[in-house]
């Protein structure tokens, strides 16, 4: 499905992250600021339900979540809002029952989602990355389809890709999909989810929004520049076109992809050389680091330690939050660094760390990167 | 910051068959930019123009202490603009665009130390000699370099793939800018070069590097590459921006240390 996305003004947030959209009640000012901090970090919908039920499910009568994925889509409502899903097992309306914790499905080949949560107002404004006052959002195919696409091929035949999803490797999809009475389903789902919010969520407080958001305020600053047009020809080649979602690189197998920037930092790092830094995004230390391919909201920490000897390399070694089972502590990789790290843990024998590999640090690891200069890693 | 001298020069041409020049360049120490317009009916020039003016207003009141932040306002702001302009021309005219890439340079002060902040948008680069070798430090946003990437075809294939001139990022994009950001040590770069696709795309990477290494004058340099662009075809516009750090001060850190060290070691130990 196109994540193209509209909505219609109102007065709850919509939280919108690249792949993951939560809809709130006003009255849920506090969590919006928490979210929007995860979305905008490129949190997947799991790390957003966490923070969501950080606060417990008492004070959170009404929520809707959207997910996209490459090809299926996860709803999730629970109270007033109601989502109207059409996909190509045909037409469906998902709302929580009353009683439940909350509705929930994961639906292939969806063409649309309409989430309506007060009212019914036409959804005819853009809904980009950021945050919204809405009444009702719409993804997926517009009611009226968007003018002057720059390549009009690229949607068009990521639609017919999607139209045949549904041959799909989870058969449990299928039997939702064509399944009318599904809406008993998620009652079913619903126990193991109500746990989540028992277990001790760190709390997260709200950080100020980076540099860069769409919260910018993008007022134009100047006039049209004035140029020549007395021209008839153009042969310019170069045209935009959409990542083909073919080639997007999986992540490595069996590891999660880190969060980019964290709420709070996971650990501190005291060199020897007197520096202590804090792990809530990525480190990078050597003799004379280089960042690469950063985007402007998650610029890497650069620590450059004194080398005399030349025995630390340039970009020698990289610690940053962990994700997955490592969630909550640090782990180093070598950047495949020419004399090698050694880290010691407490309770276990120094190892030398395996270029590319990375490994969780616990508090009172010692990394040696050589010529003198150790990390000690603590807790934040 | 203020112990940096840098020298520059920058060099454009319309090309052998083009009609119009879309590329745009600013040259405003401690801030360059190379961008490569792409559209219609005045679209294109328009859009890099529109790029180099937001990038002169970052220069008029530049703080290098917030570099990174400022570099990414003037990106949000030239957006807005070239959307702006868009949809004002697509009410007109259906089907009608405007974009751009964009290659920035500038130095910032990160945690006291003076850097390189490089950002890139499209398939305009950015390259850099180091230790006396050209290396492309930019990653082109091109279906090209996607299907590079994913081991589909060689950089060879490439150059004659029927969708090269198409990139998968730019100003103007619907979808919203994301700009990949690096951030270099002084000291790792010896000379930069920014420019559009229609220098790279004429000659090949050999030729851009015995260009930067042997043309000691950075003026001379920029307009040697774009010459060989154009006596190569000329098939694209073609600019070129090269900056050299001129009397670079080694790291701070490292240095004192030393110098303290082998005093020391002079004095017998008595300091």
């Amino acid at each position: 499905m196109s994540t193209e996305a509209r909505f219609a003004p109102g007065d709850w947030y919509a939280v919108v992250g690249d792949r993951v959209t939560v809809l709130l009640p006003g009255s849920q000012r506090g969590r919006v600021a928490t979210l929007w901090d995860l979305a905008d970090s490129g949190a997947g919908a799991d790390v957003l339900l966490d923070a969501l039920l950080a606060g417990g499910l008492s004070t959170l009568d009404h929520f809707a979540l959207v997910a996209h994925d490459d090809d299926a889509t996860r709803l999730i409502v629970r109270g007033a809002p109601t989502a109207t899903v059409s996909s190509t097992g045909g037409d469906e309306i998902l709302t929580a029952a009353p009683g439940t914790t909350w509705a929930e499905q994961v639906l292939a080949g969806v063409s649309s989602v309409r989430v309506t949560l007060t009212g019914d107002g036409s959804a005819d404004h853009r809904l980009t990355p950021g945050l919204a006052r809405v009444s009702a959002v719409e993804f997926g195919t517009p009611s009226a389809p968007a003018a002057g696409g720059s390549a009009p091929d690229e949607p068009a035949a990521e639609a017919a890709d999607v139209a045949e999803a549904p041959v799909g490797d989870e058969p449990v999809q299928d039997a939702v999909v064509e399944d009318p009475a599904v809406e008993d389903e998620p009652v079913a789902e619903a126990p193991a989810v109500e746990s989540a919010p028992d277990e001790p969520a760190p709390a997260t407080p709200a950080a100020p929004l980076q540099f860069g958001s769409p919260e910018d305020d993008p007022t134009p600053t100047g006039e049209t520049p004035a140029v020549q047009d007395d021209w008839s020809d153009r042969d310019g080649q170069t045209q935009v076109g959409t990542p083909h979602p073919e080639f997007e690189r999986p992540p490595i197998p069996g590891q999660e992809i880190g969060p980019d920037v964290v709420a709070q930092p996971v650990a501190s790092l005291v060199f020897s050389t007197g520096d202590v830094v804090s792990v809530d995004r990525t480190v990078l230390v050597g003799r004379a680091p280089e960042a690469r391919r950063f985007a402007s909201h998650d610029q890497p920490h650069v620590v450059t330690v004194p080398s005399p000897h030349q025995e630390i390399s340039s970009t020698h070694l990289e610690i940053r939050p962990g994700a997955g089972a490592d969630h909550g502590s640090a782990v180093a990789t070598d950047l495949g660094s020419t004399n090698g790290t050694v880290l010691a843990q407490p309770g276990l024998d120094a190892e030398e760390l395996k270029p590319g590999i990375a490994v969780s640090l616990i508090p009172g690891a010692v990394l040696d990167l050589g010529d003198g200069v150790t990390i000690q890693v603590t807790n934040p | 910051m203020l112990d940096v001298d840098l020298h520059h020069g920058a060099s454009t041409d319309v090309g052998l068959v083009r009609k119009v020049n879309e590329d745009s360049y600013l040259v405003a120490p401690p801030v360059f930019v190379v961008a490569d317009g792409m559209g219609g009916h005045s679209g294109g020039d328009v859009a890099s123009q529109m790029v180099v003016e937001e990038f002169q207003r970052l220069a008029e009141s530049y703080d290098p202490q917030r570099g990174a932040e400022l570099v990414a306002d003037a990106f949000t702001r030239a957006q807005a603009r070239i959307v702006d302009y868009g949809d004002a021309h697509r009410a007109l005219q259906p089907g009608w665009h405007a974009g751009t890439t964009a290659v920035v340079a500038v130095l910032v002060v990160d945690d006291g130390v003076t850097k390189w902040l490089l950002a890139n948008l499209g398939d305009s680069r950015i390259y850099r000699i180091v230790e006396r070798r050209l290396e492309q430090v930019s990653v082109d946003h091109s279906v090209v370099q996607e299907l590079i990437d994913s081991g589909h075809i060689t950089s060879e294939e490439a150059a004659v793939h029927p969708e090269r001139h198409v990139i998968t990022r730019a100003l103007g994009s619907p979808e919203g800018i994301q700009p990949d950001f690096f951030l270099l040590p002084l000291g790792s770069v010896e000379r930069l070069l920014l420019c559009s696709d229609g220098v790279t795309g004429m000659i090949e990477d050999e030729e851009i590097e015995e260009i930067l290494e042997s043309v000691a004058d950075p003026r001379d340099a920029a307009d040697a590459l774009v010459r060989a662009a154009v006596a190569a075809g000329g098939r694209d516009n073609a600019t070129a921006v090269v900056v050299d750090v001129v009397g670079l001060v080694k790291d701070a850190t490292y240095d004192s240390r030393r110098q303290l060290e082998s005093l020391e070691s002079k004095l017998g130990g008595r300091l």
